[in-house]
């Protein structure tokens, strides 16, 4: 009984001071949100392709100051 | 200030994830989306672009929770001033009532802020992106952020862009707008105000100038005779820009736009519209604002139906204070002077009656002085 107490002890201190806390994770880990949107050239090319297929949503007619 | 390439407005610099605090949450948990698809149209479905409006408190209330408590009565996030003045210009039919609820949010309702568009990206009004790389900036910078909505008004009066107009003087001594304006007033503080003037913890130059009463201050007699009169502003506020007629619509492609008449720089002293007990003072600056009976007649005809209820001449603060001013030069360049008072003939002919309580009387015109204070 005692070595399985040792046991799960141990696990749970590598999983939190070893492996990392399961429930934080950061920003880099979802490697490809951040790959991309750190990437200049990678968010140039996405948002003209966006640009293509998106219609504006701001008239032009607007005039004078508010 | 020059809208964002759109690139740029989405750029997420690699020193975000040094940010011991914000750095380490992972992005799905404010913005939702799903990550693990390598596909990135796809991996966006459910994206949350700003996450901290309506609601603040699923993004931020983990470790802010004072704040975001208060985040709903923040003026910058409720604009419940806007729709209570709306609701008493508004028509009694309900029917015609709801249309123009309807027109108001179209219209009106997307110039908001909310934590994220403060303190991490532009206001979306402003065609939103980021401040510094999604950076968390503890003080929104002035001009990205504060005048890029408040521009027509207060920005061209701060920094002097009016024409003939000189620039605000705690903008000569560097002030920006959190100088005047705290954390706790952008936040709000629990309490729910029908006005922005109402609010408890807004700005008061007698917060910082408190001495112009004491015996010893200079021009005390001038400050003490004026005392609950006039407000600051009316010796030391400068000409301000006003609108009228403002009216909305929707394009060919169903976009909304406005357009306003006209806007002018004028200035006028009328009678104080919000007078109170913390307010008493009897004479105050007065602009005009862009508001029209039939400012959403392309929606909905007679919506304001009561528009003569509330006055378009509305009690101001202009941010272009200087200590010289015309007006103050001496007595009598205000005392007797006509010209800096909101008559009768100032008002146009459809906005008299809802101006009668602020236009000044001739009668009411403070009288040439032959004294003059040494």
């Amino acid at each position: 009984m005692k070595r399985l107490w040792t046991i799960a002890v141990s696990v749970v201190f590598f999983v939190i001071f070893v492996v990392g806390s399961p429930i934080v994770t950061n920003a880099s880990e979802e490697s490809e949100c951040f790959k991309c949107h750190s990437s200049a050239k990678k968010l140039i090319d996405a948002t003209r392709e966006i640009a293509k297929t998106k219609s504006t949503v701001k008239s032009a007619q607007s005039e004078g100051e508010g | 200030m020059e809208p964002l390439a759109p690139h740029e407005k989405i750029f997420v610099d690699s020193e975000f994830l040094e940010d011991e605090n914000h750095g380490q949450i992972a992005c799905v948990d404010c913005h939702g989306g799903n990550p693990d698809d390598p596909d990135w149209k796809t991996a966006h479905n459910g994206v949350v672009k700003d996450p901290t409006y309506p609601d603040a408190e699923k993004a931020c209330g983990e470790c802010h929770d004072e704040i975001t408590e208060n985040y709903k009565t923040s003026l910058h996030v409720s604009l419940r001033p806007y729709k209570l003045i709306m609701d008493q210009r508004a028509t009694a039919n309900s029917v015609v009532y709801n249309k123009l609820g309807c027109a108001m949010e179209k219209n009106c309702s997307s110039c908001h802020s909310s934590c994220g568009q403060c303190h991490i990206s532009r206001p979306e009004s402003v065609e939103g992106g980021f401040l510094e790389g999604h950076l968390f900036t503890g003080k929104p910078p002035m001009q990205e952020v504060c005048t890029a909505c408040h521009g027509s008004r207060v920005q061209k009066e701060y920094f002097g862009d009016n024409e003939g107009v000189q620039p605000d003087v705690h903008k000569a001594k560097y002030m920006k707008c959190d100088k005047c304006h705290s954390g706790e007033e952008m936040h709000g503080d629990g309490k729910e105000y029908d006005h922005r003037y109402a609010v408890e913890n807004g700005p008061k130059c007698i917060d910082c100038h408190d001495e112009i009463y004491d015996k010893n201050a200079e021009n005390v007699i001038t400050h003490r005779i004026h005392k609950d009169k006039a407000t600051c502003q009316v010796c030391h506020s400068q000409g301000y820009k006003n609108c009228s007629s403002c009216h909305v619509a929707d394009d060919e492609h169903g976009n909304s736009f406005y357009k306003t008449k006209r806007s002018w720089l004028d200035f006028k002293i009328g009678l104080n519209p919000l007078k109170s007990e913390k307010r008493p003072e009897k004479f105050a600056v007065l602009r005009h604002v862009p508001i029209d009976k039939e400012s959403f007649e392309f929606y909905v005809k007679n919506g304001l139906d009561n528009f003569d209820k509330l006055p378009t001449w509305k009690f101001a603060t202009p941010h272009n204070i200087v200590r010289k001013t015309k007006q103050n030069a001496s007595c009598n360049s205000c005392h007797g002077n006509k010209d800096l008072f909101l008559l009768e003939k100032d008002v146009e002919a459809s906005e008299k009656a809802a101006n009668k309580g602020v236009i000044v009387p001739d009668s009411m015109i403070p009288r040439n002085q032959k004294w003059q204070p040494k």
